[in-house]
């Protein structure tokens, strides 16, 4: 068996100094190394110069690592290294039956490959989508040794192999396990190697203040906070963040210390017209005793001053109200109304990650690997998955109603404010703000509502960990991507992104390609120099929109969603969760017919301005004679995209 | 008066107890309330001061007026006639969306883009598409469903309409004088249980029409009322059938002239070239209903579609069959064996068809809106509609199976071959055959599978309400199988879901001879009996005198009619192949065919040495081979068949299989959920899609119309072409190109183009505390520990 790198070369911190291959790809410099991101907030970028002009077709000429001779190997990335590789592997596939191959592992991928088949069977996956590989069974009687792949995106694989004559030798799936989790043995993530570049740089699609500015932020009654420039305030919360005008940041402090992990409420997002806002944060440490804080009512009372339209301010408490109740035993707790005057407290009955990730579980059960004939939708109701994408929905959507219709501010908390309240406040601002709808916007929206306010995406996802049995882990992400695809189904005009983009989205939040998912919090972004050393998946997105974007969009202005949250319209996304399922063939993509449609349209519209320039030309020359000019009456046919 | 009790629950009501804030002083202007009448058409009946409701919660919205009865229709007149929703209903509608109505003032724009029927008005419902008629009492908590010739023991207040096509329409007599009440109510009762066939209005309004538009027809006559649907009554169209299919083994027969064999077939049928008038005549007479096999398609391959009833003679059978099977087999090609499926066998019979349907119209519409989503997905299972379409598809995809990748004859058997042998025989088609995925080709396979192959539209329909055993939604089963092929392979039909469900509400208008009559005889008869009463010249067509369905200008306008045009169609004449120089239909390269088995080449769907910004992070690989072939998974042929079919890319104008996963059989909400204004989602659903594909397919058509104008042969001096492109009433799209400065159309909802205001309205979502609306939530959480909850 041979093996084209030394594991034993692998060191975790080798990564600057391996680039050869990537050395001859191109003159330019990584355009991932950019400064860490507190420093970009000196710059002046706004969204703005991200405009379409930008797509540049990207050529990229990187010579892959690959031997044309030897096609049982994958094309590899930069920076990529076969570590393993192991003929007469037996993959049980569980739609066409056993297959037999070879199987590689890089640093990246796992690679398998039949060629006795036509066409050939190939298996190609990140190892980051592996959330635990299980020896199954003892070797059986024909000297097999079987193994189990679970994987985080909806499926499972199993291999087997013969057991190795040479007892001493490691079989190529420990080998496996060792970089599939990378971080439980002392790896680095390949994220930090892989040094592809592109033509444009994804760390710099968001910047807070540019943002902010955008919403109009400062105004009279909003200010920019840097009392959290060093992560002191709260280290889960971004550097940059907005507050009421009058709170100075001397008070932002105490109110960190009523406020669970000090996570203050903070603006997501204002209406342009009525002022009214969406702010976050956690749970008030109220405990069994009920303690008050004078500083945390009247920041609460400044927030809804913020607002001259409303004399009220409503608190979207996420959780169950048992479970909010339930809290205060650990200190936490909820909003009193007597403490808070002119509040209005209303539980949203969504449930916790450990519910969320049980759900998901139970649709893996009857979605992979096959789908049973009879009892489908009886089956699905039991997972209850989409139920709670209905709550979900339900209560972004009283959010967003209550600042649309009711020129109302909210208050959006759950526990600790970093999972459900992630999910509420980025789903109001999708059906509030059209600009969220846009691609770009919508990796603002992403960046600034997930990864700035900390959702835990190295514990909610155990990147690289083996520990695939950690209680942090939950699909709290995947359901957010899911309601967004439902809004997409109920409004398929009304978003820029196609559904692939979701699902890159999705197969990205795993594979540690890239740094975007990477940590926990903005602060450990920072100290790990992510946007320096690894790429951005926004730079891969950008780079090729073309790809991602829905023919279909229009973008009309002020286009409030209000989606109908009802089971009647909610649907399992088939094309995410089956997707593994060869009777699952997507249907015919209206996109695609939309596509040709628009490509004739441009067809047609030369063709006439050829024709009409020939008329032109022609009366012109022949007929200059004639009275009144025929060019007046070739007004160009006006299109529209 | 009526209404200051609570009501008594001595029937199951769907309705909360009418609030008694109503009786603020109403003194309706005593305004003259004329119907607008057909030709024919009496009112028999009316009351004035009816209020009809448009939302439960309150009285507001609701309309004053006079609800009318006529021999056709059940009318109500408003008072203030705002004919069409007026904001303060959009506001019932969904309060949510109200403000950006008003705020954007574009309300008015939304009036002109509803569908509006030519014949009927917003407020009509013919009586035949009247299920039930119920008179309610709420002070005394009684309930009557009324029947013809029924006596009411009490005052109705109330009077709640349960309609065919789904609607629920509720009149309130709160301030209308009790008599006159009552007599409408038993009037509306009583002629929507006509005693006679001959009694339905189209008898008489057909004939009005005739005479009248007479002046018009010598003007401009046309062959068979301009109709291009064949309606199969004549040779010649059966003739046109054999030589478009290359069925050369097939005869057209006319034995059955005069309907002299059997009154359930029509008067020419095609039958095998090898069997003579006289054994065909013998046979007839062990077949039930004197049912002769009726030829339906032929494939290219050579291989034939037959229907037949069962030999009723059991001595005979095998004999009688035997002698069938021979003759279809010398009318193939290679001879090749024949396929006999026997459709009572595997199949659920009409009346299972007929319970589904009930259930899932409870669920859909008349049950609470909350109360049915609580267990919606299990509810929606209960009913085995979804169940029941799928199974209909999945026997005709196997029966294609039969057809394209056998190479052998296929007869389908029925008992009577009249119910399920229509389902089955006009899906196949619809798979194998891309001319009947055109409007014309669509409209003719209803005529020869539904309509002269004798489907018993009268009594399925029920439209005398004689007898309900016999009723059966065979034709909405139908129709649903189609919506359901047409939501996979949206760019292969020519039509649109509205125009199939245009046409399942037509069976509710008794006004067309297609949905009226049991058997081609039945309808030849009365037609003929017709022509003589109405004193119409011998020799007229009856397409002319009595036309059907398909002769849309009855009901819609022109413009209305574009409704129907699929604008991703790509077929013949669709704007896709006007000229032969586009580029073939096919997938983009990536986003197609990572999902799908892609050659061998293809890695990540990317070739070699391609681009490495276009691989797709790697992922989803597995997908390449699952369609390869295997070596220890069993496969039989017809799975082999079906997996080689579904691994390769679908060509939109061939062979096309549904995918029949439970997965992928979705509810019809455009038929089933069109009235339920919870469920309308507002400036959404997939009508916004098609807006968009509409508005790119006219500016392709104006552009195509320049290109025809440069082209043809211009004398130096005619003026160029005018920018603006063909006349508007001559564009093929609804929604014409546009500037992007439209305002973006508010009136698009996902019921469009009907609304679900005036239908009864249930509390909406928005209205309802959240908690409430969600209280289902809690139940299945027991086993949750609270504590956990920390995260």
């Amino acid at each position: 068996m041979e093996k084209s790198g030394s594991m034993d070369s692998l060191g975790s911190k080798q990564s600057s100094s391996r680039h050869p291959s990537v050395d001859s790809l191109s003159s330019s410099e990584r355009s991932a190394q950019v400064k860490p991101s507190s420093a970009m907030l000196s710059e002046t970028a706004t969204s703005a110069e991200f405009s379409p002009d930008i797509r540049v077709k990207a050529k990229i000429h990187a010579k892959q690592v690959l031997r044309d001779s030897d096609k049982e190997e994958p094309q590899l990335l930069p920076n990529e290294i076969v570590q393993d590789m192991a003929q007469d592997i037996t993959y049980f596939c569980p739609f066409t039956g056993a297959v037999r191959g070879i199987l590689t592992v890089s640093n990246y991928r796992l690679f398998f490959k039949c060629m006795d088949r036509e066409p050939s069977f190939v298996l190609d996956l990140p190892l980051g989508v592996v959330s635990r590989v299980e020896k199954i069974g003892s070797a059986s009687s024909r000297g097999d040794v079987s193994y189990g792949l679970v994987c985080k995106d909806m499926r499972n694989l199993r291999f087997a192999h013969k057991q190795l004559d040479d007892t001493l030798r490691k079989s190529i799936f420990e080998v496996l396990m060792k970089f599939a989790f990378p971080v439980s043995n002392g790896l680095q993530i390949f994220a930090f190697q892989y040094g592809q570049v592109f033509p444009e740089n994804g760390w710099k699609v968001y910047d807070a203040v540019s943002e902010y500015k955008r919403q109009g932020i400062p105004n009279e009654s909003w200010r920019i906070t840097k009392v959290n420039d060093h992560y002191e305030l709260c280290d889960t919360y971004p550097s940059t963040m907005a507050v009421p005008v009058n709170i100075p940041d001397e008070e932002l402090k105490r109110i960190a210390a009523f406020r669970a992990k000090g996570r203050i409420p903070v603006l997501s997002w204002i209406h342009p017209e009525s002022q009214a806002t969406v702010t976050r944060c956690s749970q008030p440490m109220v405990g069994v005793n009920g303690k008050r804080s004078k500083e945390d009512e009247k920041y609460l009372q400044a927030i809804m001053d913020a607002n001259a339209q409303s004399h009220k301010l409503f608190i979207f408490d996420a959780r169950p109200s048992v479970n909010a109740a339930a809290n205060k035993m650990k200190g936490g707790g909820y909003e009193s109304e007597d403490a808070y005057q002119n509040a209005e407290l209303v539980f949203l009955d969504i449930h916790n990650i450990h519910v969320m990730r049980e759900s998901l579980r139970k649709l893996k059960d009857i979605v992979y690997p096959n789908i049973e004939d009879s009892h489908w939708l009886s089956n699905l109701e039991s997972t209850h998955w989409l139920e709670h994408i209905k709550l979900i929905l339900a209560g972004a959507l009283r959010i967003a109603d209550k600042v649309e219709s009711g020129k109302t501010s909210v208050v959006v908390h759950c526990s600790d404010g970093w999972d459900r309240t992630a999910q509420l406040t980025s789903l109001a601002m999708l059906m509030l703000d059209a600009y969220y709808r846009t691609i770009r916007g919508f990796q603002v929206l992403l960046e600034k509502e997930w990864l700035s306010f900390g959702h835990r995406f190295q514990l909610r996802i155990g990147h690289g960990d083996k520990n695939h049995t950690d209680a942090d882990r939950s699909p709290v992400f995947i359901q957010f991507v899911d309601c967004v695809w439902q809004l997409t189904r109920q409004f398929p005009a009304a978003f820029e992104f196609n559904e692939y983009f979701l699902v890159t989205i999705l197969d990205h939040l795993y594979s540690c390609l890239f740094g975007t998912f990477l940590c926990n919090s903005e602060q450990q972004r920072v100290k790990e120099e992510i946007p320096k050393r690894t790429v951005s998946l926004w730079s891969y997105i950008n780079s090729q929109l073309e790809e991602f974007t829905n023919p279909l969009y229009v973008n009309f202005s002020n286009h409030v969603l209000f989606p109908v949250v009802s089971l009647r319209h909610l649907e399992l996304w088939v094309g995410y969760y089956i997707r593994w399922n060869p009777r699952m063939r997507p249907q015919e993509p209206v996109h695609q017919r939309h596509k040709e449609l628009l490509a004739k349209r441009a067809e047609l519209q030369k063709r006439v301005d050829e024709l009409q320039r020939e008329v032109t030309n022609r009366s012109a020359s022949s007929s200059s004679e004639r009275a009144g000019s025929p060019t007046r009456s070739i007004t160009p046919v006006q299109t529209f995209v | 008066m009526f209404s200051v009790k609570p009501m008594k629950p001595t029937f199951k009501s769907y309705l909360p107890p009418v609030q008694s804030d109503v009786k603020k002083t109403i003194e309706p202007p005593i305004k003259k309330l004329e119907p607008k009448l057909l030709p024919g058409e009496i009112v028999v009946n009316e009351a004035n001061f009816v209020r009809k409701c448009i939302s439960v919660e309150s009285s507001q919205d609701d309309l004053w007026g006079k609800l009318i009865c006529t021999n056709f229709k059940v009318s109500f007149i408003p008072q203030d006639a705002p004919s069409k929703p007026t904001v303060a209903e959009m506001m019932k509608l969904n309060p949510i969306v109200v403000d950006r109505v008003t705020r954007s003032a574009s309300c008015s724009v939304a009036q002109k883009f509803q569908l509006s029927h030519l014949l009927l008005g917003e407020h009509d419902i013919p009586l035949t598409c009247l299920e039930h008629v119920v008179t309610v009492n709420d002070t005394k908590g009684k309930k009557k469903v009324l029947g013809s010739n029924q006596k009411l023991k009490f005052n109705p207040t109330e009077l709640i309409l349960y309609c065919k096509d789904l609607r629920i329409i509720r009149f309130c007599f709160d301030e209308a004088g009790p008599e006159s009440a009552k007599k409408v109510c038993l009037a509306i009762a009583h002629y929507s249980h006509p005693a006679d066939l001959h009694l339905l209005f189209g008898f008489e309004y057909q004939g009005r029409r005739y005479h009248e538009s007479k002046a018009e027809r010598l003007n401009t006559p046309v062959r068979r009322g301009g109709l291009q649907t064949p309606i199969f009554d004549r040779r010649s169209e059966w003739d046109r059938e054999i030589k478009r299919t290359g069925a050369s083994e097939w005869r057209v027969c006319s034995i059955n002239e005069l309907y002299n064999i059997s009154s359930s077939l029509p008067e020419y049928i095609v039958v095998p070239v090898s069997l003579a008038d006289q054994d065909l005549k013998q046979y007839s007479i062990f077949l039930t209903g004197n049912r002769l096999p009726l030829w339906c398609w032929n494939h290219r391959n050579g291989s034939a579609l037959v229907r037949m009833a069962s030999v009723c003679d059991p001595v005979q059978q095998r004999k009688i069959e035997q002698r069938i099977i021979t003759a279809i087999t010398k009318s193939h090609p290679q001879c090749s064996e024949v396929f006999i499926s026997d459709l009572d066998k595997c199949l659920p019979s009409i009346q299972d068809i007929q319970s589904s349907f009930v259930k899932i119209r409870q669920i859909c519409v008349i049950d609470p809106f909350e109360e049915s989503e609580e267990r919606w997905l299990s509810s929606i299972e209960n009913s085995r509609w979804l169940e029941y379409v799928r199974a209909f598809l999945k026997h005709a995809s196997e029966m294609v199976y039969h057809l394209d990748g056998r190479n052998v004859s296929v007869i389908l058997q029925e008992e009577e071959d009249r119910d399920l042998n229509c389902v089955v025989s006009s899906l196949v088609q619809l798979m194998v055959d891309p001319h009947y995925r055109s409007l014309v080709g669509f409209q003719g396979l209803v005529q020869k599978e539904w309509v002269m192959a004798g489907h018993r539209f009268l009594d399925r329909c029920n439209h005398l309400k004689k007898n309900d055993k016999e009723e059966s939604p065979l034709f909405v089963l139908f129709l649903d199988g189609v919506w359901q092929m047409m939501n996979q392979y949206p760019a292969a039909f020519e039509f649109t879901e509205a125009y199939l469900t245009v046409l399942s509400d037509s069976m509710w208008i008794p006004l067309f001879s297609t949905f009226l009559f049991s058997s081609p005889k039945q309808r030849a008869q009365y037609l003929m009996d017709f022509a003589r009463n109405k004193a119409i010249p011998q020799g007229e067509d009856p397409i002319v005198y009595f036309p059907p369905v398909w002769d849309w200008s009855q009901q819609f306008s022109a413009k209305d009619q574009t409704l129907f045009n699929n604008p991703m169609y790509v077929g013949k004449g669709a704007a896709y192949v006007l000229n032969g120089e586009v580029k073939s239909f096919r997938r983009t390269k990536k986003y197609g065919s990572a999902y799908r088995g892609a050659s061998a080449t293809l890695r990540n769907g990317l070739k070699g040495g391609e681009d490495p910004l276009s691989r797709r992070g790697s992922l989803g690989s597995e997908l390449k081979a699952e369609f390869s072939p295997m070596k220890y998974v069993v496969e039989s042929p017809s799975e082999r068949f079906f997996r080689e079919w579904f691994s390769r890319p679908a060509d939109q104008q061939g062979l096309l299989l549904p995918q029949l996963t439970p997965s992928h059989m979705a509810l019809w909400k455009l038929y089933f959920l069109r009235w339920v204004p919870e469920a309308c989602i507002s400036k959404g659903g997939s009508i916004t899609a098609y807006h968009k594909l509409s508005q790119l397919v006219d500016e392709i058509e104006i552009l195509q119309n320049h290109l025809r104008q440069y082209k043809a042969p211009t004398p130096s001096g005619t003026p160029l072409p005018s920018p603006k492109g063909p006349p508007a009433d001559q564009r093929r799209m609804y929604f014409q190109a546009a500037s992007p400065n439209d305002s973006p159309p508010e009136f698009l909802s996902s019921s469009f183009p009907f609304t679900p205001v005036g239908n009864l309205c249930r509390r909406s979502i928005h209205g309802t505390p959240i908690s409430k609306f969600l209280n289902g939530a809690r139940i299945w959480l027991s086993t949750e520990t609270l504590a956990n909850d920390s995260l």
